[in-house]
């Protein structure tokens, strides 16, 4: 962005916004204004208009009634949910899980993309690169199935490689161990999106000016000293920009996963708000207490946006917001 | 653009004689195949009635599909019976449409009519699928729950008739410890299936057990009382089998991570010796092993009891299938024909070809006017890929239909048929019928006594969002955690886990439960008995 007129150049990156009337601005930028309009009138029927139904948490709800008949009940689904030991279970469940999901997935994608950025051979690059991305793909229905076959007891190829290799005596019941489930989750996460995920720090990583390299290697540095110094503050800004994003995120741990993979001998560790919400609310028709769990996951994403914005701002990163 | 090939969307189908093809959306609460495109069965029905089927089968959980129907309040004309659809009023009465449209229907529900009626309003809302009977009742093919055990078992240990879990489990013993593996792979003693809804493999058999008939999570005393048996002793004792079972390595080791499917895929290995559970349910998974001709691998049932002094109940007289079936939506557009459909299909040609199917092709007519298939017909009714083809099953499983005999002697169904079961029996079937002087799978129970009036607490609407309801998602919940892990524990740390579950059970509600339950088990008792 260039400096306006008339404002002093300073030694940083922001830019100086000069002040002008708001309806002149508004005159200036009509023709943005009218390409933003079919998607603010999107906006507001498929994302606004629907809010309306958040009334039903503070009802108890039933289908067959109308509005005027309703009764209404006040907080009592969230008082339910918040003084619940089944529901602080699966809160617990799910952010666990979707924490352990974050770092793994980010932690996972950019070291991938780091050392997939070191190999020169173009072919093997483009290979390597497909074959990691391909499983994102594949919908978690076919994901589970490989992933709950593969840990098997029954010839399933994990526990088979474990014995031969005499690590194992005994075949392990991978799914019935209540305190692995959260890493068979997490591992799952990984091999399914670790392709996919780094397309993106593949990208950034491209967009770093090679001369920083150069530089850097007639000061002596050798590769990794090159991946820590140039490569990794390269990609900062969109890693922390993607982290801000995901905060959003982190009240959805998922449902498909848990849900294939659960069963009732780990259901302590695998339940999520979305398993909860789908047995105790939409399975017997308890529309209202899914309602407010919904309420509940929405108010709290968007307080953990806020606060990792706030947090992003205080370090002087780059924001989302 | 590229438009979609739906033909036939735009132009109406009509029948041979010019009349309008009625369509009639259905979704059937169960997983079905969905059948050939040019069902030979369906299309007759297309053909001569003008209706065309238009069918949805279940995939996935049946609960949850039909909440996000109910929060979408969007309904196909018919809909599968479920309690739930009433309390949301998505779905009509149906009395004064019977009474006026449906002759056939109102005779066939005549002496049910009352039990059919809901009991918060007085209003009939389904027309049940199963369990009215016209003449005589004849089951030849055994439905219900059993501890099933594979007949070459049987036929290895001279066909011996293992009364008590304990001779039951013995023979399993037995022939694993000589059958180490089947068709080359790991033998599996015994397993069980506690996956959605599909939980009364694990937790009914205690009631079984005792002697009591299917009342689902409760048992019923002398004095119409329910009461819940899931956290009492006389579940602890069956619970503490599968626990020794598990410790000796003949219980399947993911009997409770498992899905249904996979429950099927395992049964239909041929390397399961036995289970408990309702035939209807693994059926699927007996059917391939049929296909295969591998009769040994395939099950009789039996009523095992903890000791030789109770009498078991597992074998039921036929009583109507409150709540399940089919009912009228809102949404449909014209109850009048859809009711006058119902009711053509409820004549006795129509559930001749439903059941037999169309004579001369799927079954003869002797001289004395007794139906029979030829053995290629036979063979033909035992592919499941053939019966997608020339069988309106999953419809016809989800319809009201006759049961018992037809006006001409004939039964309704070749199963049903003495000289038809008979002759269509595999002879390696014959051989162990023989051996043990019975003529059908149901001798192997006691006779059915008459139903109490209440009968079954199973069928009992606990009310949408209701304590009661909430308090048996909790049950439920609690014997899927503590369960599997009593039954996978060392044998001296059973009682502990035991002790914890019974505790846990403690926390919840489960009077509310229990007195919805015997509340309208009296009402039941009040409304049905004078009659």
């Amino acid at each position: 962005m260039a400096n306006t007129p008339g404002a002093i150049p300073e030694q940083t990156t922001r830019t100086v916004v000069t002040k002008t009337p708001l309806l002149k601005r508004l005159r200036g930028q009509r023709q943005l204004m009218f390409m933003s309009l079919p998607i603010v009138a999107y906006i507001l029927v498929f994302s606004y208009y629907p809010i309306w139904g958040w009334v039903m948490a503070f009802q108890n709800y039933s289908p067959a009634k109308s509005f005027s008949q309703q009764e209404w009940v006040g907080l009592k689904h969230f008082k339910f949910l918040l003084t619940d030991d089944a529901f602080l279970n699966v809160l617990r469940n799910t952010i666990a899980m979707s924490v352990i999901n974050m770092v793994l997935g980010f932690a996972t994608a950019i070291i991938f993309a780091i050392l997939l950025n070191e190999i020169k051979h173009k072919l093997y690059k483009r290979t390597i690169q497909t074959i990691s991305y391909l499983p994102h793909f594949l919908s978690w229905i076919i994901v589970t199935g490989i992933v709950a076959s593969s840990l098997s007891v029954d010839g399933g190829i994990v526990n088979v490689v474990l014995m031969k290799l005499n690590i194992i005596q005994e075949p392990i019941m991978w799914l019935s161990v209540p305190e692995y489930f959260w890493g068979i989750v997490g591992a799952s996460h990984v091999w399914k999106e670790v392709g996919w995920n780094a397309i993106i720090y593949l990208a950034a990583i491209t967009s770093i000016d090679p001369s920083l390299y150069e530089a850097a290697e007639i000061d002596g540095a050798n590769r990794y000293k090159k991946m820590l110094y140039v490569t990794l503050p390269g990609i900062k800004s969109i890693v922390i920009i993607l982290l801000i994003m995901n905060m959003g995120w982190i009240l959805e741990a998922g449902f498909e996963v848990q849900y294939l993979l659960g069963n009732g001998v780990v259901v302590d560790w695998s339940q999520t708000i979305d398993i909860f919400v789908l047995k105790y609310g939409l399975q017997i028709g308890n529309y209202s207490l899914a309602t407010a769990a919904g309420i509940f996951k929405t108010v709290v994403s968007i307080t953990l946006i806020f606060a990792a914005n706030t947090i992003a701002k205080r370090l002087g990163e780059d924001r989302l917001i | 653009m590229a438009l979609a090939g739906c033909s036939g969307d735009n132009e109406k189908a009509t029948t041979p004689d010019g009349k309008e093809v009625l369509n009639i959306t259905a979704f059937i609460g169960t997983p079905n195949q969905a059948p050939a495109k040019d069902n030979r069965i369906y299309k007759k029905i297309q053909e001569e009635l003008g209706v065309n089927l238009e069918m949805e089968f279940l995939v996935g959980d049946l609960q949850q599909k039909l909440g996000v129907m109910i929060a979408g309040g969007d309904f196909p004309d018919l809909i599968t019976a479920d309690t739930k659809l009433v309390s949301a009023g998505a779905v009509i009465p149906l009395e004064d449409l019977i009474e006026e449209h449906a002759p056939n229907l109102k005779k066939h529900f005549a002496k049910d009519w009352n039990r059919m009626k809901d009991s918060s309003d007085g209003h009939i809302y389904w027309l049940p699928n199963y369990g009215v009977y016209t003449g005589e009742f004849i089951s030849n093919y055994y439905s219900g729950p059993a501890f099933w055990i594979q007949k070459s078992i049987l036929k290895d240990a001279g066909y011996p008739t293992p009364k008590t879990l304990d001779d039951f489990t013995k023979l399993v013993r037995d022939y694993a410890a000589k059958n180490p593996t089947i068709d080359g792979q790991p033998t599996i003693g015994f397993t069980t299936l506690a996956s959605d809804w599909r939980t009364f493999p694990l937790l009914n058999p205690p009631e079984h057990l005792t002697g009591h008939p299917n009342d689902g999570g409760v048992v019923v005393d002398e004095n119409g009382v329910a009461s819940v048996f899931a956290d009492k002793d006389i579940s602890k004792r069956y619970y503490k089998e599968l626990n020794n079972l598990y410790n000796e390595g003949l219980l399947d080791k993911e009997a409770f991570v498992q899905n249904y499917d996979q429950y099927l895929a395992k049964i239909s290995s041929g390397r399961v010796l036995s289970m408990f559970d309702q035939h209807w349910n693994f059926q699927a998974g007996e059917d391939p092993l049929v296909a295969q001709g591998k009769i040994g691998q395939t099950y009789v049932g039996f009523p095992l009891v903890y000791d030789t002094s109770i009498t078991d109940h597992y074998l039921d007289r036929p009583v109507i299938n409150l709540n399940n079936g089919f009912g009228i939506s809102k949404d449909a557009e014209d109850p009048v024909a859809l009711i006058k459909f119902l009711d053509k299909l409820m004549s006795e040609e129509y559930q001749k070809l439903l059941s037999w199917g169309e004579e001369g092709v799927d079954y003869q007519v002797n001289e004395e006017g007794r139906f029979y298939r030829t053995p290629e017909q036979r063979k033909e009714q035992d592919d499941p890929a053939w019966r997608l083809i020339n069988k309106a099953e999953g419809f016809y499983a989800a319809a009201p239909k006759l049961e018992g005999t037809f006006e001409d002697g004939n039964a309704i169904g070749a199963i049903n048929q003495p000289e038809e079961f008979y002759d269509n029996l595999k002879p390696e079937d014959k051989e162990l019928l023989d051996a043990y002087g019975f003529k059908t799978w149901s001798d192997f129970f006691s006779p059915a006594p008459e139903n109490p009036v209440y009968y079954p607490a199973w069928q009992v609407d606990l009310k949408e969002g209701s304590d009661a309801a909430v308090a048996n998602k909790q049950m439920t919940d609690t014997s899927l955690k503590f369960l599997p892990k009593a039954i996978m524990s060392k044998p001296n740390e059973f009682d502990n886990i035991w002790n914890e579950y019974v505790d846990a059970y403690k926390k919840i509600d489960v009077k509310s439960y229990e007195d919805r339950i015997n509340e309208q088990l009296k009402w039941r008792i009040e409304n049905w008995s004078a009659k």
